[in-house]
């Protein structure tokens, strides 16, 4: 007898960790906290933290926080928000358990694979690698890529952000080295939204800070943190520690370590302004003890991305988490492999944002243009996965089976034409074809293809995405601006 | 098993409490200093070093061992004559200016230290002046230099200039490392060598001092 099915897509959510674990961490994170502290280098915030009932400590700069005192601090913060992007095709809605993937930023050295060989990155990489995360689907925010050793000190930021916006409508995160750089990118981002309340209003850049494990935050990370806080710019402030040399070497140790400092970073951010839009932040990775090489491609970071994610969820706070690096040195096996076990385990816990999915080599210090387009599919397929199988009465089939047994086949008809485009992911690098064909068409590789889409990306999308009027008027306004 | 073989297997087992320990005992047991230094210490740091290279020690357990010696060594100095201290060379090494990161410049110490070197060490968020005057003071053999971030490596161009300025450039040579740096960097800002690790320091330390 048919049953009525109501069932419709189910996406795969997991928890990696069992609960009683994860609440156990997050008790150890909320104990280092009361007990422990942070070291908090900027006194102004201090006597904010006294004034709200910290238990400070001046001449070490250690600040704890008693557990009544953090929970009503974290309370103010939002729970669901926007990240926005310029033309509002891309917008990141946080907190709905939707997965969005970025790229990662501020590597310095770029594998040419037309030379093969390894270069400093300049200002053009910046402007290329927005253009390819522009155009690519599976990779939602572009994060500021790589230095620009081309780029004056002075007006840094103005340019970085400058040619990123220039080159993609999408959501744009990056660190600030200090304060006069996010007061420089703030004012430009105000210039083209056309006014600050714009800009305040449909936020499309947001900024990345960090501690620095152990639990320090150094004066540069609070100025910025609260500047964005008060003016209502997106920030995260992601811890960073390396397990076994800035934290624990265990992962449990780690991800209390991290939880600790994470919380800390969200719960600055309310301090300078409640209600600040603030992600829980995670890049919490793992260093080779046998020789002291830094391992954030192993499948241990992969685990505590992941568990992370249960953490900040405690608190219903979205998370800035990390996934899809690689120590290997170019796109090869090595780093298949391990961009897809982080990339696909911290996607099936449900992270709001993943960033370092796409572009990152060398432990994130370098990128390849190809390593973009390569991550695209690799995240194209774990968005594949973690969507789930549709189980409803027209995808259970059991009409076309009846229409079909006992002599036909499914080919031609309709229920295949109409669920074939929803029910797959169709890759446009994995090479699928016999191997006569294969050989006919000189053997391509996931690779080969990668490069002709780079070229076909770039070469048909070289130009400005700014209106050239406003571009006029920009370089009028800020002449600091230096061209590519 | 006799106190300089207890010695030499505490420290091989990073047993820092029970190295010292047995350094005294074998001190007040009228022990030779040479044969504690020589028998149980360098023995000890050989064997470690051995171990290592097969990948039979993991870095934290050498460090360890490291450490013992180092404690050990603590004991040791105020009994040594003017002519039995020998050093390999000195070094002053920092984190440039900007910079906190330490655990590779603290790892590049100890490995110079285990081999015989001197070390005078600034610390992090060392600005050029500071290398400047340190090195007017105690006149080093090597400047060493490490650096974390790509924004934050310029601090070593501005050292060398510094020394230039300061009319010492000649007078002393600049190792530098850390995750930015490059011996293309290296080549750029002409340092006179480049190591990608604790272990290579060491080595290029020796050469840059005729010894190898």
């Amino acid at each position: 007898m048919l049953r009525k099915i109501k069932m419709g897509k189910t996406p795969i959510r997991c928890n990696f960790l069992n609960t009683e674990a994860v609440l156990e961490i997050n008790r150890n994170g909320r104990w280092i906290l009361e007990h422990i502290g942070v070291r908090i280098q900027e006194s102004v915030l201090i006597d904010k933290l006294k004034a709200a009932g910290a238990r400070v400590d001046r001449e070490s700069q250690i600040v704890k926080f008693p557990p009544a005192l953090l929970d009503d601090i974290l309370a103010q913060a939002p729970t669901r928000f926007v990240l926005y992007s310029r033309d509002g095709k891309n917008d990141i809605h946080l907190d709905t358990g939707k997965v969005y993937f970025a790229n990662g930023g501020r590597v310095f050295r770029i594998l040419d694979m037309t030379t093969g060989s390894w270069r400093p990155t300049k200002l053009k990489d910046i402007a290329r690698t927005a253009t390819l995360v522009n155009h690519l689907d599976h990779i939602h925010v572009y994060i500021i890529a790589c230095h620009a050793h081309d780029l004056e000190l002075q007006y840094y930021h103005l340019n970085d952000f400058y040619h990123a916006f220039n080159h993609t409508t999408k959501h744009v995160m990056s660190g600030c080295e200090n304060l006069c750089g996010v007061k420089q990118m703030w004012k430009l981002a105000g210039f083209i939204a056309g006014g600050k309340d714009n800009i305040r209003k449909r936020p499309w850049v947001s900024v990345i800070t960090n501690p620095i494990s152990p639990l320090t935050f150094d004066s540069d990370t609070l100025q910025v943190l609260d500047f964005c806080a008060t003016n209502g710019i997106p920030v995260t402030c992601a811890p960073a520690p390396i397990a076994g040399t800035t934290s624990p070497v265990t992962l449990a140790g780690t991800l209390s370590q991290m939880h600790a400092e994470a919380l800390a970073g969200v719960a600055l951010a309310q301090l300078c302004a409640p209600g600040a839009k603030v992600l829980y932040g995670a890049v919490p990775s793992t260093m080779d003890l046998r020789n002291l090489e830094f391992a954030m491609g192993s499948v241990e970071m992969a685990m505590m991305n992941a568990v992370a994610v249960q953490l900040a969820k405690l608190y219903q706070l979205s998370i800035y988490a990390s996934g899809g690096v690689t120590e290997a040195k170019g796109p090869d096996i090595q780093a298949g492999c391990e961009k897809s076990f982080s990339n696909l385990l911290v996607a099936m816990n449900g992270a709001d944002l993943i960033h370092l999915a796409a572009g990152m080599l060398d432990s994130g210090n370098s990128i390849a243009y190809e390593q973009f387009v390569i991550d695209d599919e690799i995240i194209g397929m774990i968005e594949r996965i973690i969507g789930g199988i549709t189980v409803n009465r027209a995808t259970l089939a059991s009409d076309v089976i009846k229409k079909v047994f006992p002599d036909g086949n499914f080919v031609m008809e309709e229920h295949t034409v109409e669920h074939m485009m929803a029910e797959y992911f169709y890759p446009n690098l994995s090479v699928r074809c016999n191997y006569d064909v294969w050989e006919q068409r000189s053997r391509p590789s996931m690779l080969s293809r990668a490069k002709e889409q780079v070229d076909w990306i770039l070469k048909e999308n070289d130009q400005g995405l700014l209106e050239p009027e406003l571009i006029l008027d920009i370089k009028s306004a800020f002449p600091g601006i230096q061209n590519l | 098993m006799n106190t300089i073989e207890a010695l030499n297997q505490a420290v091989i087992r990073g047993d820092i409490q029970g190295a010292v320990a047995r350094t005294q005992a074998a001190l007040d047991a009228g022990s030779e200093v040479l044969q504690i230094i020589d028998d149980a210490l360098i023995t000890a740091m050989d064997h470690v070093g051995e171990q290592y290279a097969k990948g039979l020690l993991f870095v934290p357990q050498m460090l360890r061992a490291a450490k013992a010696m180092q404690e050990c060594m603590q004991l040791i100095k105020p009994l040594l004559g003017e002519d039995q201290i020998t050093s390999q060379g000195s070094v002053v090494i920092g984190t440039v200016r900007k910079d906190r990161h330490d655990i590779g410049k603290n790892l590049v110490i100890m490995m110079m230290e285990g081999a015989g070197f001197t070390i005078t060490d600034l610390g992090v968020d060392v600005a050029a002046e500071q290398f400047v005057d340190k090195a007017q003071e105690i006149k080093p053999d090597i400047i060493a230099m490490s650096a974390l971030l790509s924004t934050t490596r310029t601090g070593m161009r501005e050292t060398i200039e510094a020394l230039q300025k300061a009319g010492i450039r000649d007078n002393v040579r600049i190792l530098i490392g850390g995750a930015p740096v490059t011996a293309e960097y290296a080549k750029e800002i002409k340092a006179d060598a480049y190591a990608p690790d604790a272990g290579s320091a060491v080595i290029e330390a020796k050469k840059l001092l005729g010894f190898a």
